[in-house]
């Protein structure tokens, strides 16, 4: 992501009055471009009846810049996004250290984690949704041989 | 100052669900709060993995026992959009008339339990009476007291029939009069005025830096309201929201109290306008699996909420997410906390109303 | 501020002494159910098909639906009473009771199952279809 363009822009929306309403994150599965899995990134704002979002798309291990400066509610988003994604937030305002969420597993919504437990599912032969979703909006399925079950884990130690 | 750290929470008085906050004291005021969540983490967004689509929004009903019906209802809207399902008109109309409904409920549950925080059991105990009809109308209507399963994809499942909707209304405008009586002990009992008037103070600013919703922002003279964008039919009634402009507790108190009686109103006009007859359409069921992404916003009893439905054309959904009002009125309440005496942190979390099933899904 | 000589609560108090209470005597004065209500699940063995679709569709998994050991069985203290079983079900062997389910202890799971549990053997295809003597639990006969 390009970090100067995003915090100007999330300082216009700072300047204009406009209300944090969300921060999201989704986990994309691996893809061939992006073996580690990726992360679809929300920031939502509401001013009056308009809503309006910045996305981007981020890789495990990139650096997300906190908007808690501007927006100083953030902090919740942000702590979460770190705590259940695994996202590298990085200069919030209040850092949690990871006590937000008191979750059993760490980090259970990265991209290696979700894969995980859906193969788990499909082994134990639970219905589930399928670790390799069809063509999307982030690549397409993969063939049998693709490398990205092994180098799943690998990414999620570095997220 | 030497400091000293007080756990509130997870388990105390006040409190209906379990939240942590360290307080930092110095004497007895509180100079910081750190917010621990996730006593009752459940993972639902988790289950969009093993739940299909159909089916999830039984389980997204279930975040909460208090915004069950709006909850479900914005899941489904999520996905009418996702799908481009054209929801018949007469469902449109009972989904606005019950969501109304649950919020008089969600207020008066609140308000039963801000009595009870600030020690006035009786008034708590008429609150919940006056909770304990509206939730017998919800039995009869929908089937469940408080989960009530009857939003659909595409619709609702249940009709009500137009005798029932006007027996209805004479019920909740004899309750609104009871009501008042209610009301004006909270507006004018000198002991609750001690206990509430000046007593965490948010400024306007504030409220917009914290991001804060619903009546937390509308008391602090903040005219926020979802349903002024119109959406869901809201277009087609006349109401205005409900602001105050002292942004302390009593104020809180006061939004809400005007806004069980502005929600009578809303679902006097309703049932005016809404289409009348038997056998109207109620669902139009969807074919075929999502693809695409939606956000909703609602106006839950506590606030702002929207959802979050990503659908990769499979039956089970991507994501789901739901940002609640507690969410984002947590920020919020942590500013109020620093500065206050460590006696009025109860009042002060409590008229937030926090709704930690909410918070952490 | 209100005027204290009024004392609205007080008059409130006392009318409340001569007037009926607000609350039952729960346990001897049970209110009915609405017709609609949502209660429990009742399976009719002598229809099912085992076609499995309950099975499925059902959001709390709790309902199992065996065809080579032909039992159907739910635990009742998963179930969510969304209705979504008795819609699907092609053969109507589903219904939903407006009475709410027994509260269960612990001490109610027989035959080392959980409380609530409920199944039905389905022995040979020329059944009768009662259900088993051996599973039925505190839950089946209530």
């Amino acid at each position: 992501m390009d970090r100067t363009t995003f915090l100007a822009r999330i300082e216009e929306y700072h300047m204009g009055g406009w209300r944090l309403a969300l921060i999201n994150a989704t986990s994309a599965m691996s893809t061939e471009e992006q073996p580690g899995g990726s992360f679809d990134v929300v920031w939502a704002f509401v001013k009056d009846n308009a809503f309006e979002y910045l996305r981007e798309e981020i890789v495990p291990g990139d650096e997300v810049p906190s908007i808690s400066a501007s927006f100083p509610a953030a902090f919740l988003y942000e702590n979460e996004i770190r705590e259940l994604f695994g996202i590298n937030v990085t200069g919030l305002n209040v850092d949690l250290g990871g006590q937000l969420y008191k979750t059993a597993k760490k980090i259970p919504f990265s991209p290696s984690a979700i894969r995980a437990r859906l193969e788990a599912n499909a082994a134990a032969g639970i219905a589930s949704a399928s670790p390799t979703p069809p063509a999307g909006p982030h690549g397409a399925a993969h063939a049998a041989s693709s490398p990205a079950p092994t180098s799943a884990p690998t990414a999620g130690k570095t997220a | 100052m030497k400091r000293t750290v007080i756990p509130f929470g997870p388990q105390h008085p006040v409190l209906p669900e379990p939240i942590v906050l360290d307080l930092i004291l110095e004497d007895e005021r509180v100079v910081d709060a750190v917010p621990t969540i996730g006593y009752i983490h459940r993972g639902l967004e988790m289950m969009v993995e093993r739940v299909e689509y159909t089916e999830m929004g039984f389980v997204v009903e279930r975040i909460c026992g208090i915004c069950s019906f709006m909850h479900g209802m914005g899941y489904c809207l999520s996905l009418e959009t996702i799908m481009n399902v054209e929801v018949p008109d007469r469902a449109k109309w009972l989904r606005l008339i019950w969501a109304e409904i649950s919020r008089i409920q969600s207020h008066l549950l609140w308000l039963g339990l801000g009595a009870d925080a600030f020690g006035f059991e009786n008034l708590f105990m008429h609150c919940w009476r006056m909770r304990e009809e509206i939730l017998d109308i919800f039995e009869k209507t929908t089937g469940g007291r408080v989960i009530h399963s009857v939003n659909r994809i595409g619709g609702v499942k249940r009709d009500v029939s137009d005798a029932e909707l006007a027996a209805i209304l004479v019920r909740l405008e004899e309750l609104g009069k009871a009501f008042k009586k209610t009301a004006s002990v909270f507006a004018t009992d000198p002991s609750i005025a001690h206990r509430l008037v000046g007593v965490g103070v948010l400024s306007p600013e504030d409220a917009l830096s914290t991001a804060s919703v619903g009546p937390m922002a509308r008391a602090s003279g903040l005219a926020t309201d979802t349903r002024l964008g119109g959406a869901n039919l809201y277009d087609q009634i006349d109401f205005q929201p409900v602001v105050e402009t002292a942004g302390d507790c009593l104020a809180r108190v006061a939004v809400r109290l005007r806004e069980v009686e502005q929600s009578i109103g809303i679902i006097r006009q309703a049932i005016d306008k809404m289409p009348k007859g038997e056998g109207l359409p109620l669902e139009n069921r969807p074919r075929g699996n999502p693809a695409g992404e939606a956000f909703t916003r609602l106006e839950q009893p506590r606030g702002e909420v929207v959802y979050y439905v990503k659908a990769n054309g499979t039956k089970y959904l991507e994501r789901f997410r739901a940002r609640t009002p507690t969410f984002a009125n947590i920020p919020a309440m942590i500013q109020l906390v620093k500065g206050c005496e460590l006696a009025d942190v109860p009042n002060i979390i409590l008229t937030i109303d926090p709704c930690i099933s909410c918070t952490e899904r | 501020m209100a005027n204290p000589l009024t004392l609205p609560m007080v008059r409130r108090s006392l009318r409340n002494l001569v007037a009926r209470p607000a609350t039952r005597k729960y346990p001897y004065e049970i209110r009915p159910s609405f017709g609609g209500a949502r209660g429990k699940i009742e399976f009719d063995v002598t229809t099912c098909n085992y076609c499995m679709l309950c099975m499925r569709r059902c959001p709390a998994e709790a309902i199992r639906v065996s065809r080579e050991d032909r039992i159907w069985s739910i635990e009742h203290l998963r179930c969510i009473a969304c209705n979504v079983c008795v819609e699907v079900c092609s053969k109507k062997s589903l219904s939903m009771s407006n009475q709410p389910r027994k509260p269960q202890t612990p001490a109610d799971g027989v035959d080392g199952q959980r409380p609530g549990h409920e199944e039905w053997h389905l022995a040979a295809p020329d059944t009768t279809g009662a259900p088993c003597p051996d599973a039925e639990t505190p839950a089946a006969k209530a």
